[in-house]
């Protein structure tokens, strides 16, 4: 079958995009849809190996068989042929800054957000002036052994471990939107921490400068060695523009015996965006898992982080918080899986709904038959501030071992008149009230995040309560 | 395969001549044949599950026994505290017989109201070919003393009974009724009881089910409790019989101001397997509506829970509360607990739900010890304490003891405590 793009076939093997490369932009797959031959093609346009573009078209056959999930979010009005399902680095940078919503706008002013950053942000600046600092950090990392790439580099540096690790957490055929990424993928963050080695600072997607970390099927796989131990925080608080309705990221994480890792999300995709994620991770003997992840923006998010407890005496812990306005949907929540004895786990959720927003927890605790000892809390509490919006909580257990704790407690409420009005009392206004609530409702997970993280949040959740209760 | 499931659940022998015969045979009144007649023909069109649905997926239907005859008739005993209540207007008795001699009252009530949602197919097929079940009225006002029991015992089980219980409490009455379900052991069949509740406005209401069926029967059933203006019904399940039991449970809270309670106790050892979906819907405002499920595991034996609690946009001021709780007393026990909320407005008064699984506490059974227990003692005592946070919440003395009657076949007698014998 002949290509859509005849010039795509030219590319030589070793081609390597870059970003201001003007000749760049008319080779990209300027058509909307998908196909086995699109999925060849992006493949080739990377310079993939043969296994690579095997896996893919492995890949996309699967996505083509299953169903859409039918539970979760109304995900009827995702039109897969209607989506580009690559876009090379270049393209992005070209959208006009006229073109990003004025909610957005409005939010990065009242944010205090720099000129420079806004335009990173919004995904209509290519370059970003932290450059010094990403080097530095770079340097340091190298010289430690950890390895902190872009995914296609390090498909190209490191075929070897690539291939060791890539998709033994989250195979191709483990989901429909799974296996449409695995077909697609493009960009995400690839890190290796050797044995014994600490990173102190947590590595940031926001600091490797290409717009491909905030790509639409990104890929991330992160491997901490034996007693190693990094914290990983990816996406930013400050809303994120996206010209793309879908995006669908694999995240996997490999965590080995007495190892640590700690991988914080903070989605605040514009509104137009569904956003449906799968992330995993495997945790063997004494090592420690944490999810935080936070769901702010989008229109609809799924995603589900999961804790695969395999060595005795892992632990995993998912944090979540999630809020949804007027016209979102966030079905998030976590999923651990006893599978050793001795494991533990917590997962805390709180979330938030607003206007005619709609949050659900949906989350799962298995525990399989002499997992011994094991022990779990599920904790989820849900605030709704107005009467059309709502929340739901969907807590599935499977329990098959009898020496085993395991408990789940959940409440819902409103924001109480009497709270309000002490407060008030004090000399607040209604919203800065209603704000403060609300902070203090998620203060358990804002204190996890980085610094400027919680900080932003909290300044995030005074401007959507700005006329929010009343 | 879906498709495949789907065929093979319709009842081998449940047809509409078979229902026909019967009715007629039972010279029943046109009336009530041509109700038969419609609920039949609602069943034709209502799918059976096929095992996708949330509420059916931890129950395979694949191995219902449907082969057996429609149970022309069950012994049927009732019991009432007190003979000169059907002179002031109670009536107590089968539903066949009740359906003859009252036939403007029951009429009323018999087959009204939606189908029990997750159970929407056996509800259908039981309203069209009930053999059995339990009529009790009670009229405006009347506050009934002392507890009802109607105790059902099947002849024999490899059949399919179906039975249909209507309960309906007028305006300001209260009662309290124990219904007892029996079998014997050793034959599969298909036992799929419905059971009806109209509280109206003002009344209150205790309801018992003691399930006591035979060790090989399937017992799916669905109940369905609607709660009037101020109403207040307290609903309480004893599971301890059957191989299989898969029910589903309805609270319809439309009524302003009213309150229920549901309460289960699962007793389950060997294979057995329990699977409870309820939905506790509150629609208008100040309702409050609780649930608590408790389950001792023994041997092989899995219990699942999936419980919804659902607020809809119009009720403001609710109160809800769901909890399920799961003691596992064997490494090959297994429990699925799944409290749901579905919670559309934000003026709640009070909503939340837990959930535990987990084995005997150790401190409590070698505090027990240290008590001059042996373990097998401790365990016991600490089982039945474990049951007594719902047993507490019916504190009615014919209830209560045989309930622990009942209970005690699973998890053995407790010296010093207060079981008396089964009921009646």
């Amino acid at each position: 079958m002949a290509l859509p793009n005849p010039a795509l076939s030219q590319l030589p093997d070793n081609y390597k995009y870059g970003w201001h490369d003007a000749e760049a932009k008319s080779l990209n797959i300027a058509k909307k849809g998908l196909s086995a031959e699109v999925v060849a093609e992006i493949s080739r346009f990377k310079g993939e190996p043969e296994w690579m573009t095997k896996l893919r078209l492995k890949a996309y056959r699967h996505f083509e068989a299953r169903p859409m999930p039918t539970w979760g979010a109304n995900l009827a009005p995702i039109d897969f042929q209607d989506i580009y399902y690559y876009i090379a680095p270049t393209d992005k940078a070209v959208q006009s800054w006229d073109d990003v919503p004025d909610y957005i706008r409005r939010t990065y002013d009242k944010l205090g957000i720099p000129e420079a950053e806004k335009k990173y942000l919004a995904g209509v600046g290519g370059q970003y002036d932290s450059e010094v600092v990403y080097h530095n950090i770079r340097a340091d990392l190298e010289k430690l052994g950890v390895i902190f790439m872009g995914t296609d580099q390090a498909l190209k540096d490191h075929p070897e471990m690539f291939r060791e690790y890539y998709g033994t957490v989250i195979p191709p055929n483990d989901n429909k939107l799974a296996a449409l990424n695995t077909a697609v993928w493009s960009g995400g963050s690839f890190i290796y921490v050797p044995p014994g080695v600490h990173v102190e600072l947590p590595l940031q997607a926001y600091f490797r400068i290409n717009t491909e970390n905030m790509g639409q099927f990104e890929r991330t796989l992160i491997i901490a060695d034996e007693g190693s131990s990094v914290h990983y925080v990816e996406g930013c608080t400050a809303p994120t523009y996206s010209t793309a309705s879908l995006h669908s990221a694999v995240v996997e994480i490999i965590v080995k015996k007495g190892a640590r890792v700690r991988y914080t999300t903070i989605q605040n995709w514009s509104h137009n965006v569904y956003n449906l994620v799968t992330k995993r991770a495997v945790a063997y003997e004494d090592a420690v898992m944490e999810w935080v992840d936070g769901n702010l923006g989008s229109r609809v998010t799924m995603k589900y982080p999961s804790i695969y407890l395999l060595g005795e005496r892992a632990h995993g812990e998912v944090l979540s918080i999630a809020f949804a306005g007027s016209g979102q949907h966030q079905d998030a929540g976590g999923k651990v899986i006893h599978a050793a004895p001795n494991t533990t786990s917590l997962i805390t959720s709180k979330s938030i709904s607003q206007g005619t927003g709609r949050t659900s927890y949906r989350g799962l605790i298995k525990v399989y038959p002499g997992c011994k000892k094991a022990r779990s809390t599920v904790r989820c509490d849900a605030l709704i501030l107005s009467d059309e919006a709502r929340s739901d909580t969907y807590p599935y257990m499977e329990i098959d071992e009898e020496d085993v704790t395991i408990g789940h407690e959940a409440t819902v409420s409103k924001v109480g008149s009497e709270q309000l009005f002490y407060l008030m009392s004090r000399g607040m206004t209604e919203s800065e009230a209603a704000a403060m609530i609300v902070n203090g409702f998620i203060e358990p997970i804002v204190k996890e995040l980085p610094m400027e993280y919680a900080v932003e949040m909290n300044r995030l959740i005074q401007l959507q309560m700005e006329g929010a209760v009343g | 395969m879906a498709t495949v499931t789907v065929q093979t659940l319709q009842p081998a022998t449940i047809a509409w001549p078979a229902i026909e015969r019967y009715s007629l045979r039972h010279d029943e009144p046109a009336w009530l044949r041509e109700l038969r007649r419609a609920w039949w023909e609602r069943s034709e069109k209502t799918p059976f599950p096929t095992g996708l649905e949330e509420e059916w997926r931890r129950t395979s239907l694949q191995e219902l026994p449907r082969d057996g005859e429609l149970l022309d008739e069950a012994e049927f005993r009732p019991v009432l505290p007190d003979p000169r209540l059907a002179d002031r207007g109670v009536i107590f008795s089968d539903l066949g017989t009740a359906a003859r001699e009252h036939p403007d009252l029951v009429r009323r009530y018999l087959g009204q109201g939606e189908p029990v949602d997750s159970h929407a197919a056996f509800w259908a097929l039981s309203q069209a070919a009930w053999t059995g079940g339990t009529f009790l009225y009670v009229p405006r006002g009347l506050e009934v003393d002392g507890t009802l029991i109607a105790r059902i015992t099947q002849p024999r089980s490899d059949v399919t009974f179906l039975p249909h219980t209507l309960v309906v409490a007028e305006e300001g009455s209260c009662v309290t009724f124990l219904e007892e379900l029996v079998s014997p052991d050793g034959a599969p069949g298909w036992f799929g009881g419905t059971v009806a509740i109209h509280a109206l406005q003002g009344s209150r209401v205790r309801y018992a089910n003691l399930q006591r069926l035979g060790d090989a029967v399937w017992n799916v059933g669905a109940q369905r409790v609607q709660v009037g203006q101020d109403a207040n019904v307290t609903a309480l399940n004893t599971e301890v019989g059957s191989r299989v039991s898969k029910l589903g449970l309805d609270v319809r809270m439309d009524g302003k101001g009213g309150t229920s309670l549901l309460l289960g106790l699962l007793a389950a050892g060997d294979d057995q397997h329990i699977d409870i979906n309820s939905l506790q819907d509150l629609s208008a405002d100040h309702t409050t509506s609780d649930l608590l499920y408790v389950s001792a595991l023994y041997d092989r034996a899995r219990a699942a829970f999936y419980g919804v609690t659902r607020v809809q946009e119009t009720a403001r001021g609710t109160s809800s509360y769901q909890e399920c709780r799961n003691l596992l007393l064997s490494p090959n026990a297994g429990a699925e607990p799944i409290p749901v909320l579905e919670i559309k407005t934000n003026d709640l008064l009070r909503c939340g739900h837990g959930a535990t699984a987990g084995a005997i506490d150790p401190v409590q059974l070698f505090y027990a010890q240290t008590r001059g227990l042996d373990p097998e003692e401790a365990e016991r005592m600490i089982v039945r304490g474990f049951f007594e946070q719902v047993i507490a919440r019916i504190p009615v003395e014919p209830v209560r003891s045989a309930m622990l009657a009942a209970l005690a076949d699973r998890i053995g007698h407790v010296e010093g405590f207060d079981e008396t014998g089964a009921a009646a």
